[in-house]
């Protein structure tokens, strides 16, 4: 189970890759979870506590004499997994590539150096090819076009019963299909009924995969900055994402390459 | 004037630049709209419709394509690769994202190069930057004269509006706008957060959300709506008609 959520700012995608994730734990599987947004969201929808300011991965980097990044010497994927990860709920393991601060990324870029190498190896090493991946990423196409996620073999879309949440959609499901290597699977998220539904599939011009439903329970969860699956354990749309979870895996999403 | 609107992904960043612009317009200004997120999105909320916005020629694109003289001038860029917007807006798509493998964003035109250069002669500038803080992070003091933070009653996007806030305090101006209110206590849990008051508070707005769902201007679903109407006064607060 490879996965990574994209989509427009505020459609969902960290409620369903930090519920997913916390699911996937649940359900038996190790699970690495993957941050490679520069803003806070994951950490709260996961439920793993504040994002460190200095992340683990710095120390997975350093310069070479002609001052370019490498992963240090020693650092293997397997090694960057045990050492430069933190622990969330669940047993879930947290790669990130940090936040950016008032200083912009320069206090980070060891980290967001060292994660773009580790995630081109992740795909191969054999260690984790029993492991769930879920990767949330940052709004927009930007680093689906430069690659962020060339683990995944699921790609969820997440797209909320809007234009411009849908033409984003459009977008990025474009973007990955030009990548090839992975299934594009739409969500739609917050639907009031069959017909928001159906006003998605009319406006991104294909079928979802999977619609979840609004839920006034997460939207409280967000206000408060808690992980909807710790707040709202029962709501529908903790339900909802389960029965995604579920249907993933039915479709052999546990298959890695 | 130039006015960058910045915060989260899904504030209503765009909903918010292209109603200012919208208003500013009639109010009798010139205005250019400036997209410079790279999933653009302006066009929607100003109202041009989803389908054409997508359609946009991007400046940065055109002059990488090389189907097109190269314009010199940002002036030039505005007047070859702009749409029309109603209300006599102009439309200026910086950038755009739709390619596997885009190549590097940082040669050629880039968004804060665009938003240095136009000449504001008169005329209002309303920039909607990308989600996040990359752009406001790469601004430089006197690029804009004034950032708008979009919050949201949400802990996620007061976390983003808190990063905005601190990095943009040091360039420019700040304005912070508190969007989808539904009550006194979501306006308290953003200026408990950030130690500041919203200077504009824009209600939870019903015609905003149908505007949105169905790809509508805002200003156009309806122009009295409490959501647009508190655009509108943050327009008259920034640009007085009067002056």
């Amino acid at each position: 189970m490879r996965i990574a959520v994209v989509g427009k700012g505020g459609a969902g995608k960290s409620v369903i890759a930090g519920t997913t994730a916390r699911l996937l734990a649940r359900r038996g599987y190790r699970v690495l979870a993957l941050d490679s947004d520069l803003l806070p969201g994951l950490s709260i929808s996961l439920g793993s506590g504040p994002d460190p300011v200095d992340p683990p991965l710095n120390q997975a980097a350093e310069k070479n004499e002609n001052g370019r990044w490498r992963l240090r010497k020693g650092v293997s994927v397997v090694s960057a997994v045990k050492r430069y990860t933190t622990e969330g709920p669940d047993g879930i393991r947290l790669m990130q590539i940090g936040k950016g601060g008032k200083d912009g990324i320069q206090p980070i870029m060891g980290a967001v150096n060292a994660y773009y190498k580790l995630i081109h190896r992740l795909g191969d090493a054999r260690t984790f090819a029993d492991w769930a991946m879920v990767a949330d990423m940052p709004a927009g196409p930007r680093q689906l076009a430069f690659d962020y996620a060339p683990f995944a073999r699921e790609y969820l879309v997440v797209v909320q019963p809007g234009a411009q949440s849908a033409l984003t959609g459009r977008r990025v499901a474009k973007i990955v299909r030009m990548r090839g290597g992975a299934e594009v699977r739409f969500v739609a998220n917050r639907v009031k009924d069959k017909e928001d539904v159906a006003h998605v599939e009319r406006l991104i011009g294909e079928p979802v995969f999977w619609s979840l439903p609004a839920d006034e329970g997460v939207a409280e969860a967000e206000r408060l900055g808690i992980a909807p699956i710790d707040h709202v354990p029962d709501s529908p749309t903790i339900a909802g994402i389960e029965e995604m979870v579920a249907a993933l895996a039915r479709l052999g999403g546990n298959s890695s390459r | 004037m130039k006015i960058a609107v910045a915060g989260k992904g899904g504030v209503g960043k765009t909903t918010i630049a292209g109603t200012l612009a919208r208003s500013l317009a009639r109010s009798g200004h010139e205005v250019l709209a400036l997209d410079t997120d790279t999933n653009p999105m302006l066009g929607v909320s100003l109202g041009v419709g989803p389908e054409t916005t997508d359609l946009l020629v991007a400046v940065r694109q055109a002059l990488q394509d090389g189907e097109v003289e190269h314009e010199p001038t940002a002036e030039g860029m505005a007047e070859t690769f702009g749409a029309d917007a109603p209300d006599g807006v102009r439309l200026v798509v910086a950038t755009r994202i739709d390619r596997f493998d885009s190549g590097c964003l940082c040669c050629g035109v880039t968004p804060d190069q665009l938003l240095r250069e136009f000449e504001t002669d008169g005329r209002v500038v309303v920039c909607d930057l990308e989600a996040g803080v990359g752009t406001l992070m790469r601004l430089e003091e006197g690029q804009a004269d004034l950032v708008v933070v979009v919050a949201n009653p949400t802990a996620k996007s007061i976390d983003v509006a808190r990063r905005a806030l601190a990095i943009a305090e040091s360039k420019a101006a700040v304005l912070l706008v508190a969007n989808r209110v539904s009550g006194p206590e979501d306006v308290e849990s953003i200026r408990s957060a950030l130690g500041r008051d919203p200077e504009i508070i824009v209600p939870e707005d019903p015609v905003i959300a149908g505007a949105d769902r169905d790809g509508e201007a805002p200003i156009d679903a309806g122009a009295g709506a409490p959501g647009v109407l508190a655009i509108k006064e943050l327009a008259e607060r920034l640009v007085p008609t009067a002056a």
